[in-house]
């Protein structure tokens, strides 16, 4: 199956953007995402915290629905979903 | 007046503004409100202009480093149109004033640096079922979106947790976008016409020139909003 994930903002500049990963079946998301993201220490570190989970602040979206960070280690993927990671700005 | 006509304009006139801050968003945000004819403009900052502030809070001039900021807004945007009002308010917004500062004002705009802030104002925007007209930015990155309490999800519904305090890179651009697609907002809600920015967060992204909405949904559990039953947005006058 194929599954597109989206970086946004600072996450894009350290990891790119649009990227169509291909699996098999039964994949968690977040463990999708961190396969992607362990491509790239600072980007790694930019979204997952030391244990490994979703920093608390970082979106989490599947198809245009927000996830809760909690959910995102047991909801798997599936074929042709998108999956948005961005970090909310701050300033003003 | 063909945009919105004498009837829209008397809408704008009669329109009370609230204003969190007078930075990098309050300063578009406010003159273009100012220059479009809403009637009562309040503006809240606690700040005094720096050096550094310049490059993009653009109600502030070099002469006006060392000034408070809502000196400095008030003088400017009562030069660009003397036939508002404006009241600048020198104060940091609170939990204790939060709400008597808003008052009974018809729209809230965010243009804060933070999130403990923001938070205080949704809150109160829901309680008063005010709507908010979010906006936020770091360096080429915006955000923005149109809270209708009870109709949209709040603030807390879509970013229940703050992102870290950060120093952040800004150039004026950036927040004079955003800006502009909150004072869009503003208006549309006042004159009753267009789609507004409902239930979708904004998202930009000036490096790469790049501009896309995500869908956002109320959450049931919010312990800010939760506990108001979903209602639909009424309908928008057609032209």
């Amino acid at each position: 199956m194929t599954v597109k994930v989206r970086f946004f903002a600072r996450f894009r500049e350290l990891l790119g953007t649009d990227i169509l990963v291909e699996k098999k079946s039964g994949v968690v998301l977040a463990a999708l995402v961190k396969d992607i993201a362990r491509e790239k220490k600072e980007g790694y570190d930019a979204i997952f915290d030391e244990n490994g989970n979703f920093r608390e602040f970082v979106i989490v979206m599947r198809n245009g629905k927000r996830l809760e960070p909690a959910d995102t280690a047991t909801v798997m993927v599936a074929e042709g979903d998108e999956i948005a990671v961005f970090p909310p700005v701050a300033g003003g | 007046m063909l945009l919105f006509g004498d009837d829209g304009q008397e809408r704008l006139k009669k329109a009370h503004i609230f204003i969190a801050g007078a930075g990098g968003l309050g300063s578009p945000v406010s003159i273009y409100l100012a220059v479009a004819g809403i009637g009562t403009i309040t503006l809240v900052d606690r700040d005094v202009v720096e050096l550094t502030n310049l490059n993009r809070q653009i109600l502030h001039h070099d002469r006006d480093i060392g000034r408070k900021k809502t000196v400095s807004a008030e003088e400017k945007l009562r030069e660009i149109n003397p036939d508002i009002t404006v009241k600048a308010i020198d104060t940091t917004i609170d939990e204790t004033n939060v709400g008597r500062l808003v008052g009974s004002a018809d729209g809230i705009v965010d243009a804060m640096d933070n999130y403990p802030t923001r938070y205080l104002l949704n809150e109160v925007a829901v309680k008063k079922k005010i709507p908010f007209f979010h906006g936020a930015i770091s360096g080429l990155y915006g955000q923005a979106t149109t809270i209708v309490p009870g109709v949209t999800p709040c603030l807390a519904c879509i970013f229940p947790k703050a992102p870290p305090r950060e120093v952040f890179p800004v150039v004026g651009v950036t927040p004079g976008l955003i800006g502009m697609v909150q004072a869009t907002e503003v208006v549309k809600y006042l004159i009753h016409d267009g789609r507004l920015l409902t239930n979708r967060l904004f998202l930009w992204d000036g490096l790469e020139s790049h501009a896309e909405e995500i869908a956002v949904e109320r959450n049931l559990s919010c312990p800010v909003c939760g506990n108001i039953p979903p209602v639909t947005m009424p309908a928008r006058k057609k032209k």
